[in-house]
């Protein structure tokens, strides 16, 4: 198991950094994600680190060893591909003893350990198979089986969840996170689903343009985003204008929604003006005319069965964003109230 | 399904009439007898086989054929997968011009390439006065009249018949196959001979059928680049036909290279099959 240090880590593709200084440090059986839009980098510092591209500057560090000089076979690495790659004309168990076989070992102990592989990922009935005779799901449990059964340092997946459908993609993502938690092996997840990388990381990495924008854990990401960028992509975001007022000691905002506490830690003072996410389930759809609520009109719906997102123009034109459990009665055009949970506010930008 | 089969009609046609039936002609005879003042006479007979089978010069030129056939085929191998990779792997525009470049010799007919080859080959041809110019050697090396020299203008002619297929095979692999090899801990030569070229065996074995097929009957470059010091059996067969007028020989002749070159395709593909295609 292996601590991963890059240090300001640069990738140049025809003028334009693909990569742009980036430096990460992961943990010893962290499960950490790569998170962005295409084009963000992300692919391109997995494969950085895989060896398969060449850095332009900076340092991949394996316990404190830089690994440049390795070719990707010297790196020791498992990784999953979001085609999958198996060797379509080698069986389920050949696609297993491929790696062990390229480290040369011995017969008898390619056979227990490619049975115990099948075991894990529950495919033991599977061995003769040829890939095309599997599913997709089943595919995948493939890919991540030969991965791991080399015992790697680290274990790379590069979207391999992309070319599943929903169910079972969210059936693999447990599985996923379940064998990573057993096999307790470092492990860096790219994807572009934020939900993904939400539900199965222990941090976020977000990455726009070729830098980090923001690394923490999952909650930190989702609460406290660093810039109105990564507030947008990990979900749905509103941003109002607040002021800054000081009450008993405490940090308030003032919004046209009302008047909440802001989380501590923002080196904020009072008088200042800044404008505050408001993420739409903080939010709630009332009577137009029940007590303390702001008035508004919904502008559109979008319904999308556990729950139906609203669109609400507020009296000075904003528009925000809502969303509440299941189907609302309300229709398009209606007069609607509108409530702000009490939960304390993060300030996300300055005015 | 009927419908479609209508669609091999016209080829089914053309073949019937213009391939089948002519070489079941020629079956027919090659077993005629021969005769002096005609193509050839009425009967049936087995003594033109007899003839080839039982001549010694007969087997040299056969084995003639089949060597420079086979090394035509693995200097077109070797030489054409490389550029069947770059062609693979290069993106669309790129790709199209360079997949012209590889085609462009067929634009020049084959005389004239073969022709082409003579003047640079020859004893006072380019290369050899290259050589001497640079001091490389003083005497004459002799890059054809020889086999050396077949080889090498069959080589350039056929080249593009290797790479087409090579290269569709090629087109057909997910590039994340190499990656996923080289992750495993396999080096790039292991990646190609385990991962690579099993995968591109069925292009493979189409080029080298093609070409092995085209220089073992190839006849205008072997005479040219030969200088009919080395005898290969189309020219052979060409000599029975219009010079000595013994058509039944010919054919025969004629039809035993052919089965002779059917059975080592046959090895061939066996061969190929069992070790790598395992698909």
């Amino acid at each position: 198991m292996t601590q991963l240090v890059i240090e300001g880590l640069t990738k140049w593709f025809g003028g334009k950094a693909a990569v742009d200084a980036v430096s990460l440090s992961i943990d010893d059986g962290e499960f950490v994600s790569l998170l962005g839009p295409s084009g963000c980098g992300k692919s391109t510092t997995l494969q950085l680190i895989a060896g398969f591209e060449q850095a332009d500057a900076g340092r991949i560090l394996f316990d404190g060893e830089d690994v440049a000089p390795l070719p990707p076979e010297r790196r020791d690495l498992g990784m999953v591909f979001q085609s999958y790659a198996l060797f379509p004309h080698m069986t389920v168990a050949q696609n297993l003893a491929f790696g062990l076989e390229m480290r040369r070992v011995g017969k008898v102990e390619i056979r227990k350990r490619v049975d115990r592989a099948l075991e894990m990922v529950r495919l033991s009935e599977m061995a003769d198979r040829f890939p095309r005779a599997l599913s997709g799901g089943q595919q995948q449990r493939v890919a991540l089986g030969r991965a791991l059964i080399i015992e790697p340092r680290i274990l790379l997946l590069d979207e391999p969840l992309a070319n599943l459908d929903a169910k079972l993609r969210d059936e693999m993502r447990e599985f996923i996170v379940g064998l990573q938690r057993r096999v307790g092996i470092t492990t860096i997840f790219v994807t572009h689903d934020q939900s993904e990388a939400m539900t199965m990381s222990d941090r976020v990495v977000v990455m726009f343009d070729g830098r980090v924008a923001q690394s923490g854990a999952p909650r930190e990401i989702y609460e406290r985003p660093a810039g109105m960028e990564v507030a947008n992509f990990i979900g749905q975001a509103n941003f109002l204008p607040a002021t800054i007022v000081a009450d008993e000691g405490r940090l308030m905002a003032r919004t046209v929604l009302g008047v909440r506490e802001l989380l501590p830690g923002t080196g904020l003072e009072p008088g200042g003006t800044v404008s505050v996410l408001i993420r739409p389930e903080a939010l709630t759809l009332a009577g137009a005319d029940d007590a303390g609520v702001v008035q508004a009109t919904v502008d559109s719906i979008s319904y999308s069965g556990n729950f139906t997102l609203y669109r609400v123009r507020l009296p000075r034109g904003e528009m925000v964003n809502i969303q509440a459990p299941g189907p609302g009665r309300q229709a398009r055009g209606d007069a609607v109230g509108l409530r702000l949970a009490l939960a304390p506010l993060w300030p996300i930008g300055i005015g | 399904m009927s419908r479609r089969v209508l669609l091999l009609l016209p080829s089914a046609l053309i073949l019937v009439l213009l391939l089948a039936i002519p070489y079941l002609n020629i079956v027919l005879i090659s077993m005629r007898p021969s005769t002096p003042d005609m193509a050839y006479g009425s009967g049936f007979t087995l003594e033109n086989y007899r003839a080839v089978l039982s001549s010694v010069r007969t087997w040299r030129e056969i084995g003639t054929t089949l060597w420079i056939g086979g090394a035509t085929t693995a200097c077109a191998f070797v030489l054409g997968f490389p550029v069947a990779w770059n062609l693979a792997r290069s993106p669309g525009k790129s790709q199209a011009l360079r997949q012209s470049i590889v085609l462009s010799p067929l634009l020049v007919g084959i005389v004239v390439r073969s022709y082409g080859w003579t003047i640079l080959l020859g004893n006072n041809g380019v290369m050899n006065r290259l050589a001497r110019g640079l001091g490389l050697t003083h005497s004459i090396v002799p890059l054809m009249y020889n086999r050396l020299g077949i080889i090498i203008a069959l080589t350039h002619v056929f080249l593009p018949f290797m790479i087409l297929p090579i290269q569709g095979g090629l087109q057909n692999l997910d590039p994340a196959l190499e990656r996923a090899g080289r992750s495993l801990g396999a080096s790039r030569r292991t990646v190609f001979l385990r991962v690579i070229l099993p995968l591109t065996m069925p292009g493979v074995q189409s080029g080298c059928i093609m070409v092995f097929i085209m220089s073992i009957s190839a006849y205008v470059t072997p005479v040219l680049l030969g200088g009919m010091r080395v005898k290969t059996m189309p020219m052979t067969v060409v000599d029975r036909l219009i010079d000595s007028f013994r058509w039944p020989l010919g054919a025969a002749e004629a039809l035993v290279l052919s089965g002779i070159g059917g059975l080592v395709l046959l090895v061939f593909v066996a061969l190929t099959s069992r070790r790598w295609n395992r698909q």
